[in-house]
């Protein structure tokens, strides 16, 4: 019942979106398990996508559903040494405009003069609008449903559900991003000389049990790229940033950071890669 | 061994990129100074890795210094960086590459114990670094085999990136040659297989640990042959 009301929110804000400006929407706000079923009927011969039948069943009943949850509450409350909600961050679309805001980041952000990810700028927000010093807890863990981060990035994603991933690829920088990204994901290295197209370049594999997504095909890779996600064998809401340094230390290369140019770069071509199709937030993944 | 040579051979390279890179840095070096639209694709990839704090290079890594060592591309990743399959000419480049880097062990090869082989293939430990180190003075490394090899069906599962070695040697035999074939291929698969997705294990496994992965291949009392 409280699930449903939290799902109803975004739709009535989507909508109102659309009545109010009738500003060119990609797509409206859809709830992640119609997102989800509509890739597995397009996709009946993906293994990947059809790798778990729980999958879809437990999605209406998602655990990240209730994170979004803590994470609507922290948005709006004062909090900080500045006392501030996080209604006045701008994420891309205007102070305080969520809708649509997740799936068109990475963007270039004149006030910073960078190209950042929606971690990046989350933190960004919470450090000069609530002033939060970077070693506090608020800003500084990154990962599990008990933190702030990770609450207010599901309940902020949460607000793209079914819009297509179309990260800003206009300014010079975010094409550079995007251009370096691609480089990073074929640039092989590291102890091992992989690079992410060695377990992402074709469909239907497995390393081990695990069905890889290969990045060419759109219809997987929105997938792929949909998160945060529950992450059922962590038994926790994970980031985008969260598997990219996850992936990055099954390779064998050096540890990534997060806000780093190199996490932003990956994002943006991940992202890219996944352009025009709709994404399911929160998703809910193996 | 031929980590060394290569990895200066990467450092020569990377200089010569850092230099071109030198004229796109604004004022100071700061990575926020540094104009990211005056770079080529590959340029800014390689400063993102190197100059913008971006990974955690100052590490140790466990085959030996540091994890900005291990991000240096050596001639043959470097060669191996495209999307999709190698063209004729660079395919033949990376065989010969690999060729002059494989050391061949001396006299016959002797394969070592199958049951300790097969606990390498399926071990997924070692070299990783990061939020969380590989301890390779508590634990060996292993070869992660399985994560791309079926061997043995009645096992758990396993992956399927590379092809299914199931009765390798049953079907192949346990000749001297194949023997030689098949230490070449876990040393360096780029001498038959230029590009493939395969690690190359020279270096990253000792030759007794390679001696028993060969065992759990090629021994007639290996599950995989049986
Ligand atoms: C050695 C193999 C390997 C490499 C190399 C690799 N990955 Fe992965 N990746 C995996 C595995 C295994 C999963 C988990 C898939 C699953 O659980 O179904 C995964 C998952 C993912 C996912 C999420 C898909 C999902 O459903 O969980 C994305 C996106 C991804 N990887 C991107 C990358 C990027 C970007 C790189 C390069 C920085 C990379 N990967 C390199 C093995 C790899
Ligand atoms: C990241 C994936 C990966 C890992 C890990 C891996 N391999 Fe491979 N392997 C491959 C691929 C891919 C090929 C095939 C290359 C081709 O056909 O182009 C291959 C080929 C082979 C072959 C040649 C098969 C033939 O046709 O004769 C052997 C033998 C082999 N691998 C053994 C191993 C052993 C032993 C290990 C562990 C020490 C291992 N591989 C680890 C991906 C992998």
């Amino acid at each position: 019942m409280f699930k449903k009301a939290l799902l109803a929110l975004p739709v009535a804000m989507a909508l109102g979106g659309l009545a109010a400006g009738g500003a060119a929407q990609a797509s409206e706000w859809q709830d992640p398990t119609d997102v989800l079923q509509k890739l597995l009927d397009n996709n009946p011969d993906s293994k990947y996508l059809h790798q778990s039948e729980q999958n879809i069943m437990m999605m209406p009943d998602n655990p990240a559903l209730w994170v979004a949850e803590d994470g609507e509450q922290l948005f709006y409350e004062e909090r900080g040494p500045n006392n501030a909600s996080l209604e006045s961050c701008d994420f891309g679309k205007g102070p305080g405009v969520l809708e649509g805001a997740y799936v068109e980041l990475p963007r270039y952000f004149e006030d910073t003069g960078k190209v950042m990810d929606f971690e990046h700028r989350l933190v960004h927000c919470m450090k000069e609008i609530q002033g939060f010093d970077a070693d506090d807890p608020e800003v500084a863990q990154r990962h599990g449903n008990d933190t702030d981060v990770m609450q207010l990035t599901t309940y902020i994603a949460m607000q793209s559900s079914g819009m297509e991933w179309q990260p800003a690829n206009e300014h010079p920088k975010e094409q550079a991003m995007l251009a370096a990204g691609e480089k990073l994901f074929f640039r092989r290295g590291g102890a091992m000389d992989f690079n992410c197209a060695s377990c992402h370049g074709e469909s239907g594999k497995r390393v081990r049990a695990s069905r890889l997504p290969k990045m060419r095909d759109s219809q997987e890779w929105t997938k792929a790229v949909s998160w945060p996600a529950h992450r059922a064998g962590h038994d926790n809401v994970r980031s985008q940033g969260h598997r990219i340094r996850g992936c990055a230390w099954q390779m064998r290369h050096a540890g990534i950071k997060p806000d780093s140019m190199a996490n932003t770069a990956l994002i943006a071509f991940w992202n890219e890669a996944a352009r025009g199709e709709p994404a399911v937030l929160p998703d809910l993944k193996r | 061994m031929f980590k060394k040579n290569t990895v200066a051979a990467g450092v020569a390279a990377f200089a010569t990129i850092a230099l071109a890179t030198g004229c796109a840095v604004a004022e100071g070096n700061k990575s926020d100074e540094v104009d990211i639209t005056a770079m080529s694709a590959e340029e800014l990839a390689e400063y993102i890795i190197f100059e913008s704090d971006s990974f955690r290079l100052e590490q140790e890594a466990q085959e030996g210094g540091t994890a900005r060592d291990r991000m240096v591309q050596d001639d043959l990743q470097k060669a191996c960086s495209f999307e999709g399959e190698p063209d004729g000419e660079t395919a033949g480049e990376v065989v010969a590459m690999a060729r002059a880097e494989y050391e061949a062990p001396e006299g016959d090869i002797e394969l070592g114990d199958w049951e300790k082989g097969q606990e390498l293939a399926f071990s997924g430990y070692g070299y990783r670094i990061g939020h969380n180190n590989d301890d390779h003075g508590t634990r060996e490394p292993g070869g992660n085999c399985v994560n791309c090899h079926v061997f043995d069906p009645e096992g758990p599962t396993q992956g399927t990136i590379g092809p299914s070695l199931e009765g390798y040697g049953a079907t192949r035999g346990d000749s001297q040659e194949m023997r030689e074939y098949v230490h070449q291929v876990i040393s360096n698969p780029h001498q038959f297989f230029p590009c493939a997705q395969m690690p190359r294990f020279q270096g990253l496994l000792d030759e007794e640990q390679i001696s028993h992965i060969m065992a759990y291949m090629l021994d007639p009392d290996s599950p995989v042959n049986n």
